[in-house]
């Protein structure tokens, strides 16, 4: 009895799947106004067009764009390449020249450092120590002495 | 019929939140026969700049595309928007496409994703904007049978069955009127609609079963 009524259900269920497929293959057939999908074609493609240009184009082309006098004619080219050619040189010799002028040489083991103006000052006052106020370097001068320093001795040939 | 679906979470970052569930990464088969030149190879042209290529590619997919989206939110208007935002997003996306599945699967997939998305953002319960009949209807065979004598749609008039079948729609949640609107009216397998909304096969069946089963109920009047 039981399976009477599931084969009596499956019969309905069936016919209703089959009518609701035909209800949505129905919807199959509204169809969009052709002129309006043309414009949103065309608007779709306005704004594609929009967005690529502004897009961040590759440096050459910028360069091309911006300069074109400088690729529009081969002449100018190889002159900016010889123009290049000539400062790569130029900084290359500059380099070249303070590597081989300006160095500090050590011999092997020695290290060559910087000292600070303040030190270097102080290693100088050092070495000329500051004397008493009665100690006196030279004599008075008298007429037409010679001023020489104290302790100086001049012989004359 | 369908082409694969693009997937890779790097090819479209943008859309990986988007997606419906899970974090498959489907694969379907192949892409609808066209004439003209390859979808590969317009796609390549297009990466490349060729915006005329990428026209080529609206050209072809224009339609169906604005189908899903117009099934999927009954109002016109917001159909054409959402076809003009879906072409113009995988247009940005298109670098990072990697041609590993069909561009129009890749597309598809965007435009599932979009219109959620934006029926989720917007007021779900919009006014039905609808399409008009084509008038081919009236040769169709389904309808013949649907209007004839002692059917209960033989006093009804199209727009009325229109507005009925399209609210019956929209009463669906989101998952079930996708798998609806994909398989009975966009012809699409189950296979490739598990792919595209990253569900398995038997999810798609049981969604689509309840869907039915729901619309059925809905249009209850018109099935006696």
């Amino acid at each position: 009895m039981m399976d009477g009524k599931n084969t009596e259900e499956r019969p309905a269920e069936e016919q209703a799947d089959v009518m609701l497929q035909q209800l949505l293959h129905l919807k199959t057939f509204e169809m969009p106004d052709p002129s309006r999908m043309m414009r949103n074609k065309q608007n779709i493609m306005r704004q594609v067009r929009q967005t690529q240009s502004e897009k961040r184009k590759p440096l050459l082309d910028r360069l091309e764009l911006n300069i074109p006098w400088f690729f529009a004619e081969p002449k100018y080219g190889i002159a900016a390449l010889f123009v290049a050619f000539i400062g790569l040189q130029y900084a290359g010799m500059s380099a070249r020249n303070s590597t081989t002028s300006t160095g500090i040489y050590t011999t092997t083991g020695s290290v060559a450092s910087y000292q600070q103006q303040e030190a270097a000052s102080n290693v100088v006052s050092n070495r000329y120590p500051s004397l008493p106020r009665n100690y006196q370097l030279f004599d008075n001068p008298q007429g037409n002495q010679t001023v020489v320093p104290a302790g100086f001795e001049y012989k004359e040939k | 019929m369908v082409g694969k679906v693009n997937l890779e979470p790097d090819e479209n970052p943008e859309e990986k939140e988007e997606i419906l569930e899970g974090e498959k990464t489907p694969e379907i088969e192949e892409s609808p026969e066209e004439e003209g030149p390859p979808d590969a190879e317009l796609v390549l042209k297009a990466q490349q700049g060729d915006v005329h290529a990428f026209d080529q590619l609206v050209e072809r997919y224009h339609s169906k595309i604005y189908g899903l989206t117009y099934n999927m939110t009954s109002n016109r208007e917001d159909a054409e928007d959402l076809t003009q935002e879906v072409f113009v997003k995988a247009f940005e996306a298109l670098p990072r496409f990697k041609g590993k599945s069909s561009f129009y699967t890749w597309v598809y997939r965007i435009a599932v994703n979009k219109t959620i998305n934006y029926r989720k953002k917007r007021n779900r319960k919009r006014a039905l904007s609808l399409d008009s009949f084509d008038q081919d209807i009236k040769l169709d065979d389904a309808y013949h049978e649907m209007t004839a004598k002692g059917s209960p749609l033989r006093n009804i008039s199209l727009s009325e069955l229109q507005k009925k079948l399209n609210e019956a729609l929209l009463n669906l949640s989101e998952k079930h009127r996708t798998v609806v609107v994909m398989h009975d009216m966009q012809g699409i397998p189950h296979d490739e609609i598990a792919k595209v909304v990253g569900a398995s096969v038997g999810t798609v069946r049981s969604r689509l079963f309840y869907a039915r089963r729901q619309m059925q109920t809905e249009l209850s009047d018109f099935m006696k």
